[in-house]
């Protein structure tokens, strides 16, 4: 229990840092962000946007800093970004409510296949090291890893969508769908998702299955396996309760970081395949110098890796008993 | 005597040699450095290769890779063979750069850490923490797009800011078992200043690892700084691999069908991150050696073929014939045993004695097929119940193992599985081997907990709720679950205190009167043998030197050896007096030993003959064989020389 609360108090603690981070960076920029907005647009910024930003950015209150930071924080917690620049004037909060749903469910989905076949096969090059199979996958697993995700996305769209059109070049949906959830609507949602979701899989499940080779290697040099096997137990049963089990945690550890690293891809993949998600708002805002909705966007993608983390931690307490007894 | 003369070296043995020798100990990160370094020299060779300038438009765009230009032409007619030359310029120097600055900050953020603890190390901690699991590329975008028109050297130090964290943590739990071990605690006792300690000391044991966070953040640092360029933010005047696929993307390269714009950088950046993975990769593998139990049966290289099962009736329990035995390196085959031969009665207590290194540990676990690779057998038989052992299958020994012997090993904190109640464990040795009923189970779990002196609450605990004594003891409960007729003890006792060593003990002795089988026991610890035993062997450099009842070898000890290893133990009575040791050290065993092993520290040798025959292993005495020409002239035959050539294939 202790363990969880600990872990639930860095999540607020973390995200307060982030939300803190995003107060100060304007801030900290020379010269005034608004200013910069206005000159981009060439006098296509109405003077109520500008104004809009100004409130946005706190930079019509002469207060001080300190209340400035407060109004911030109260302002966030009530879920009010402002406005956006570039789809102005649509609340930010309505662009990311219309963005999420796809994001998270194109990176939920791919994460969790992509760490079950990584972790699978990595798992099956450490147990049966030696063979050539086995032996091939962690240098093919290294260099799928080191592609640039949203090259090996091009790539994909160029083969699959532009010179045959196996899959649609863009976006989320065929135009015109009608209803959700129908039979359509699934149809259409799974090709369009098809191309994005392959390559977020093929690129990150190299990564797990290094790790989970590596981790499955510390396992095979425990005493406990040594012991195991000269108990004379089923090589099913091994791999069973005694690798898998413990290989898994660790894994499990350094899930935060993979995930932080998936995300980060499936941005770049999103703007590849127009895939109307976080990523793709998240680049055009970074076009747009649209800062209220950039900043907006990466403190939910933040906060949606954060929870994702606690939950793999939640996660962990239960498969590891050292960490329920607070060890 | 050490040294190696410097003539002898060749003119690249620096290379291995230096902190980075690691490199070139892996085929995989020597794969990665070449790759490398070519680009390196490609890049910093850019002018001499092409002639072209890589931003000036010059030639006609959109032209296809020929033989004018390798790679074709971009929309604004630049040749993008010269542009992946004068880009690999920066892109190199941001992934090194990067992979510097936050290896550093990493490196200096954990050691600081691990060396101070308390609440500075918490504070670090939590701060390596947040960094951790805030998403890097996100903020990274949001940053840049902040530091908008920094340069490349804004784009570097965003990159490091960002990737310093998981590098940190790495060290600081590494550290933190580097500044648990002794010589740190010493140096830190002798009043060596923090900073000294930090870098003379700590540093030059974790380079390899701070080498594979150099080439894991050079990668973070490479594939961000393309992800970066690709959406715009940074300078894309400049020329990079990252810029470049900027440049095909916002001239819709690939709708124009020139794939090759794309293609080449992307390619690059992946060739690029790949050889900083293998270098990462293969410096970690060459750094963390692990060992493994993954083996399914120990390695038998025997030539000679024996017959699988023999006649029991009229042979010892267990009975070990010229087994040869030890470990295959990249320098050749280590023999860790050398033609032992020993014998088992039904009942009877064996202790195996001898130093550390001596091969008696090699000698139980190559006997049982429990000999991790590069553990081998080279030659001779093992067989139990006249069944040799080192003939079965795989699936076979599985059946035999615990049904008909087993083995406690060395106590150790993680000889029970971490993650699965004691119950479980005690459970599937039993039904491993056909016991399913769960009454059954439950009932002899436990009836073997209050053997062992275990309260069978215990069984629903996990293995660190008990104390290291607990724990060996429910390995020996688990041991006598399927009553076999040997168990092998390794060391049992040895890591535990002397209070739970002298209780243990004494209840393997009463299970092992009171069920009738024999044991092995393995110790360095003479006089605790002499107490248990029936029967001592003393092993000398894979050898048995001497065997004889336990009480003759405490009485009468016939080998130099074990006349000196009786010396350095107290006498469990009587007067105190001056202990010796045995000055010198015990031969290699990578080595052919022509004569008695124990020559060079034997008091009493005889140049001329210990040195140059080897002694055979005689019965002097009814039950005392010794291996010593002071007890018999008769030399060792050679007979065993076949299965020695296989040994040094």
């Amino acid at each position: 229990m202790n363990y969880l609360l600990r872990k639930f108090g860095l999540l607020l603690f973390t995200l307060w840092i982030a939300a803190t981070l995003n107060f100060i960076l304007p801030r900290l920029v020379p010269g005034d962000p608004v200013g910069a907005m206005m000159a981009k647009y060439q006098g296509q910024l109405t003077p109520a946007a500008a104004d809009a930003l100004r409130v946005a950015y706190g930079l019509n209150d002469q207060g001080s800093m300190s209340h400035q930071y407060f109004i911030y924080l109260g302002k966030l917690l009530r879920g009010d970004f402002g406005l956006s620049i570039s789809q102005f004037p649509t609340p930010v909060i309505d662009v990311i409510a219309l963005a999420a749903p796809w994001t998270i469910g194109l990176i939920g989905v791919t994460t969790i296949i992509s760490f079950l076949l990584g972790s699978g096969l990595g798992l099956y090059s450490a147990w049966k090291r030696g063979s050539p199979l086995a032996d091939w996958m962690p240098p093919v697993a290294l260099f799928l890893n080191s592609m640039p995700y949203f090259w090996f996305a091009l790539l994909l769209l160029y083969l699959f969508a532009l010179k045959s059109s196996v899959f649609p070049l863009s976006g989320n949906l065929d135009p015109f769908i009608g209803e959700a959830w129908t039979a359509k609507w699934w149809s259409s949602m799974l090709r369009h998702a098809a191309l994005p979701a392959l390559t977020i899989i093929v690129t990150a499940a190299g990564g797990w299955l290094i790790t989970m080779r590596n981790n499955v290697m510390g396992v095979m040099g425990e005493d406990y396996l040594a012991f195991a096997r000269a108990k004379g137990l089923s090589e099913g049963r091994i791999v069973n309760r005694y690798v898998l089990k413990n290989a898994l945690l660790p894994s499990l550890t350094s899930f935060g970081m993979a995930l932080g690293f998936v995300v980060g891809g499936s941005i770049l993949v999103e703007t590849v395949f127009s895939y109307p998600g976080l990523g793709f708002y998240l680049y055009s805002a970074v076009a747009a110098v649209d800062y209220p909705l950039m900043q907006a966007i990466f403190l939910i993608i933040a906060a949606a890796v954060l929870i994702a983390n606690f939950i793999v931690d939640m996660l962990y307490a239960v498969l590891d008993p050292r960490v329920r007894d607070g060890k | 005597m050490t040294a190696i003369p410097i003539a002898r070296l060749t003119p690249l043995a620096w290379l291995r040699a230096g902190p980075l020798g690691v490199i070139w100990r892996s085929p995989r990160a020597t794969t990665g450095a070449v790759i490398i370094l070519l680009i390196a020299v490609l890049a910093l060779l850019a002018p001499l290769i092409s002639s072209y300038d890589p931003s000036s438009g010059a030639f006609t765009p959109w032209i296809k890779p020929g033989v004018g230009h390798l790679l074709g032409t971009t929309a604004l007619g630049q040749d993008i063979f010269t542009q992946m030359l004068y880009g690999a310029r920066l892109t190199l120097l941001i992934g090194i750069a990067s992979g510097l600055i936050s290896t550093a900050i990493g490196t200096a953020l954990g050691l600081t850490a691990a060396y101070y603890g308390g609440r500075t190390g918490e504070v670090i901690n939590t701060v390596t923490n947040i960094f951790l699991v805030l998403p890097g590329l996100p903020l990274l975008i949001i940053v840049s797009a902040f530091l908008r028109g920094g340069g490349v050297w804004a784009i570097i130090l965003v990159i490091s800011l960002t990737g310093w964290a998981w590098g940190a943590r790495v060290l600081r739990s590494q550290a933190l078992t580097l500044r648990n071990r002794d010589f740190i605690h010493a140096a830190v006792s002798t009043g060596e200043s923090p900073a000294r300690i930090i870098f003379k000391e700590m540093l030059p044991n974790l380079a390899g690892i701070i080498a594979a966070n150099f080439f894991g953040t050079a990668l973070y640092a490479v594939l961000s700084e393309a992800a970066l360029s690709f959406i715009g933010i940074g300078d894309v005047s400049k020329v990079t691999w990252g810029t470049m696929l900027y440049w095909a993307q916002a001239k819709n390269a690939l709708l124009q069908g020139a794939w090759w714009w794309v293609g080449a950088p992307g390619l690059g950046i992946a060739v690029l991150g790949m050889a900083f993975a293998f270098l990462n990769f293969g410096v970690d593998e060459i750094s963390n050696p692990r060992s493994n139990h993954a083996g399914k049966a120990t390695r038998v290289l025997r030539r000679k073929s024996v017959p699988k099962v023999v006649d029991a009736a009229g042979l010892p329990l267990m009975s070990i014939q010229h087994l040869d035995a030890g470990y295959v390196t990249p320098s050749g085959p280590v023999r860790a045993v050398r033609d032992v031969s020993l014998d088992v009665a039904p009942g009877e207590f064996l202790g195996l004695a001898g130093e550390s290194g001596c091969g008696k540990s090699t000698l139980a676990f190559a006997a049982t097929r429990l000999l991790d690779a590069p553990g081998a057998v080279f030659g001779g038989e093992a067989r139990l119940a006249g069944q040799d052992l080192l003939s079965l299958t795989p699936e076979e020994l599985r059946r035999t193992r615990w049904k008909d012997y087993s083995l406690v090993f060395q106590a150790s904190m993680n000889i029970l599985n971490p993650v699965i109640k004691v119950r479980e464990q005690v459970y599937d040795a039993m039904q491993a081997h056909g016991v399913h009923d769960k009454t059954k189970l439950e009932a002899r779990a436990r009836e073997l907990f209050e053997l062992v002196g275990i309260r069978p609450d215990y069984l629903d605990a996990f293995p660190h709720q008990l104390s290291g004594g607990m724990k060996q003891r429910v390995v020996i409960a688990i041991a006598l679950a399927l009553e076999p007729k040997l168990v092998v003890m390794d060391e049992p006792t040895t890591a535990l205190d002397v209070v739970v060593q002298r209780q243990i003990l004494q209840e393997i002795d009463q299970v092992r009167r009171r069920l009738g089988i024999s044991i092995i026991f393995i110790t360095h610890d003479l006089s605790l043998l002499v107490e248990m035993s029936d029967r001592i062997a003393i092993m000398y450099a894979g050898e048995v030197v001497e065997e004889a009842p336990a009480q003759q070898i405490y009485t009468a000890p016939k080998h130099p050896y074990t006349q000196r290893l009786m010396t350095a133990f107290p006498p469990l009575s009587g007067a105190r007096e001056r202990r010796e040791g045995i000055p010198g050290r015990p031969p290699s065993l990578a080595q052919e030993i022509v004569g008695c092993p124990f020559y060079e520290r034997c008091a009493v040798h005889l140049p001329g003959t210990c040195d140059v025959k080897k002694p055979a292993n005689v019965e002097v005495e009814p039950g005392h064989r010794v291996a010593c020409f002071l007890q018999s002239p008769a030399v060792k035959p050679a007979v065993y020389q076949e299965e020695h050539d296989l040994a040094s294939d």
